[in-house]
């Protein structure tokens, strides 16, 4: 009977053995097709999306009057230009004061901060201080382009006044900007998605004052001022020339692109401006849309604008420069010391040292599938976190061996001094930066792996060997 | 006062030398950064079917030689290949060309294959997503500290155990200076090597002493 409880241990270990490392084949298509799900690994491992920013050297054309005020009429001709006295100018996108390390520095920061806001979990970005070049490495995913979309648009952010083009607000009335979500009104079912932009305290007085001058009012302004006495119509003239003005609409332009085009029904005292993306809808695919174009103002809103201009000049997925040689060499080194760790506990412990081996095989296999099946992104740190996992095993399989204590106690002696890393694991394991997650997840699944499985498996051989279950 | 063995004196005086040789070497040399983290040139050649990178590396040790040189694939038909290395001259660049014609019978023209310049990355950018997953998970571990070895005294526990995370982490970059031993892929995953394992010592000594603590206690 003792036999037989090992060997269907041993057995179901080899099984799960074979699954870890060779996987579950079944024809699919004519083919054959692992059903064992892959490993996710991170950009260090598989490879990254790599982009490099150059400075824009292009000039734009600019008219300008006979002060060299830019003026902002479109649609131009050549021969109203010179009736007009205006005179065209070709001007660089970057002006010479910006092409500089300090420049560059920024626009840097404005990268990073645009990154964090998207929520990009691993990137490394490089800054040519002297060409002012951004070269990124960022991980592959569905997101990658739009990301790479965001990072360097200019994001300037500007209220104007729609009929004179004189700016109200910028960049620097903006506190922050999010995407929110609404459920539809009582026409339309669905659901709403909106970009609300909250400004700092100037951005709110200024808007205050921009609602309030730029609301509708419904009464003519004519029909006062027969009742205004003679000496104040001056003044009135100049109060009503104010109130026919509320024709007048803003325009929100971000990257000189016009948003939308607007005037006020009511003050805005709350200091948010909320614009809707696409009506209220149910159709995930355009409610994704709405999202996404919502999300990529927001983002570019939130961070400052770019100092300066920057092209998208190379764009490529690299794979990792970690060959398939390489990790069979790390491979067999990791297997190396494994054979040998599993070698002093069979001479050290005989019989039990024996089963001590099956039963650790048997966790490095659970651990194998484990990591795949619970999403883990294997990163670098990942890799460490699974082989310090390996080495704190062996130490409790060796001390389970030795029974020089109580299994209870070497239980709880060993878990008590693992409390510190629990506690860090899990701090690891809410953090976004892919790196040290992946380190957290690996290493509080193999320790919650490390205390069932030994108390499942190692403890039953165990006690299977000593005859205390027959 | 407690009479600190010879072993002890010996090795403690060992790490002092370690982390001051180190620190001199980072302040004057600096650290040897991996060459992906590295200012380098890179040059890509399309070669209009799939390669081995070992025969890559093969031609780039001949032609680049006595330098660190990285192989990469570009794209998913992996028919491109990216070779970074600290440095590539117009000479070296023709010659891997050339080379590469005669090996995968093509022909690319050295005139359309561009040196383009790598920026490096700064040791700050590295370490900075690294400094508030570290800064959290030590700040909890102390008040884990704190309450669970009060008996011991708070301060002088906590105080010890600051100390000794920050001498194991000095140690390791030290080491890693006075070595040479680049900065790269594989520091990350030792600094938390290093961490778990100097936390696990900490924790052991300080449970010895509990126990100790309190059969003096009972007796």
């Amino acid at each position: 009977m003792k036999k037989i409880k090992i060997l269907t241990i041993t057995l179901l270990i080899i099984a799960v053995t074979m699954i870890a490392f060779w996987g579950v084949y079944t024809k699919e298509q004519n083919r054959m097709k692992n059903q064992i799900k892959g490993y996710e690994t991170a950009m260090d491992l598989k490879g990254s999306r790599t982009i490099r920013l150059k400075v824009n050297t292009e000039n734009k054309t600019v008219i300008k009057d006979a002060e060299g005020k830019e003026v902002e009429e479109e649609n131009l001709t050549d021969e109203q230009i010179v009736e007009k006295g205006y005179v065209k100018e070709d001007i660089p996108n970057n002006s010479e004061e910006v092409k500089n390390a300090d420049y560059y520095k920024k626009s840097k920061e404005v990268i990073e901060k645009r990154l964090a806001k998207m929520e990009v979990t691993n990137y490394i970005i490089k800054l040519d201080e002297v060409t002012g070049d951004i070269v990124i490495e960022l991980t592959e995913n569905d997101k990658t382009d739009q990301v790479i979309a965001n990072l360097y648009q200019a994001g300037k952010f500007e209220i104007v006044d729609s009929e004179t083009k004189e700016v109200l607000m910028t960049n620097q009335d903006i506190k922050q900007a999010k995407v929110m979500y609404g459920s539809g009104n009582g026409t339309t079912k669905g659901t709403s998605v909106y970009l609300e932009i909250e400004f700092n305290q100037d951005g709110r007085k200024k808007l205050e004052e921009i609602s309030n001058q730029y609301t509708k009012i419904e009464e003519p302004a004519t029909e006062n001022t027969e009742e205004i006495p003679e000496e104040t119509t001056e003044e009135t003239t100049e109060e009503n020339t104010a109130e026919t003005v509320t024709e007048k609409k803003i325009t929100m332009n971000i990257d000189d692109s016009e948003i939308m085009s607007t005037s006020f029904d009511t003050p805005v005292r709350t200091g948010k401006l909320q614009l809707s993306f696409g009506g209220a809808s149910t159709d995930l695919e355009t409610l994704q849309g709405n999202i996404n174009q919502a999300s990529s103002i927001a983002t570019v809103l939130d961070s400052e604008n770019m100092p300066v201009k920057y092209d998208l000049d190379t764009n490529q997925y690299i794979l990792s420069d970690l060959t398939g040689n390489e990790i069979q060499i790390a491979f067999y080194a990791i297997l190396a010391i494994v054979i040998l760790a599993m070698l002093v506990l069979m001479i050290r412990y005989k019989i039990k040292g024996i089963l001590g081996v099956i039963s650790y095989i048997g966790f490095i296999s659970f651990f194998l599938i484990v990591v795949r099946y619970t999403n883990v992104v294997i990163a670098m740190e990942g890799i460490f976190g699974m082989l310090l996992i390996l080495v704190l095993n062996y130490i409790l399989v060796s001390q389970l061996l030795a029974k020089e204590k109580k299994v209870t106690v070497v239980y709880k002696d060993f878990f008590i001094k693992m409390i510190p890393i629990i506690i860090m694991v899990i701090a690891f394991c809410f953090i976004k930066w892919i790196s040290i997650s992946s380190f957290g997840m690996t290493m509080l699944w193999g320790i919650a792996l490390m205390l069932s499985y030994n108390f499942i498996i190692t403890n039953s051989l165990l006690k299977i060997e000593a005859g205390k279950e027959k | 006062m407690k009479e600190i063995s010879k072993k002890t004196k010996i090795v403690a005086l060992l790490i002092v030398a370690v982390i001051v040789i180190g620190m001199i070497i980072t302040f004057t040399i600096g650290l040897n950064f991996d060459l992906r983290y590295q200012e380098a040139k890179s040059m890509e050649l399309y070669l209009q079917k799939e390669f081995e990178t070992a025969d890559m590396k093969q031609i780039t040790d001949e032609m680049l030689p006595n330098q660190a040189v990285m192989i990469q694939k570009v794209e998913m038909f992996e028919d491109t290949v990216r070779i970074l290395a600290k440095e590539i001259t117009e000479e070296q660049k023709n010659n891997i060309v050339n080379k590469v014609n005669e090996k995968y019978g093509i022909e690319l023209k050295t005139e359309t294959i561009q040196i383009s310049n790598i920026p490096h990355t700064r040791g700050r950018d590295i370490v900075k997503p690294y400094l508030l997953p570290f800064g959290i998970a030590t700040i909890m571990i102390l008040a884990y500290i704190a309450i669970r070895y009060y008996r011991l005294g708070m301060w002088k526990i906590l105080a010890k155990t600051v100390v000794l995370l920050g001498i194991a982490q000095l140690t390791l970059l030290s080491i890693m200076a006075i070595a040479r031993i680049p900065i790269g892929r594989v520091t990350i995953p030792l600094v938390l090597a290093v961490y778990v394992l100097s936390l696990i010592g900490i924790t052991t000594y300080l449970e010895k002493k509990l126990k100790e603590k309190r059969e003096k206690e009972e007796k």
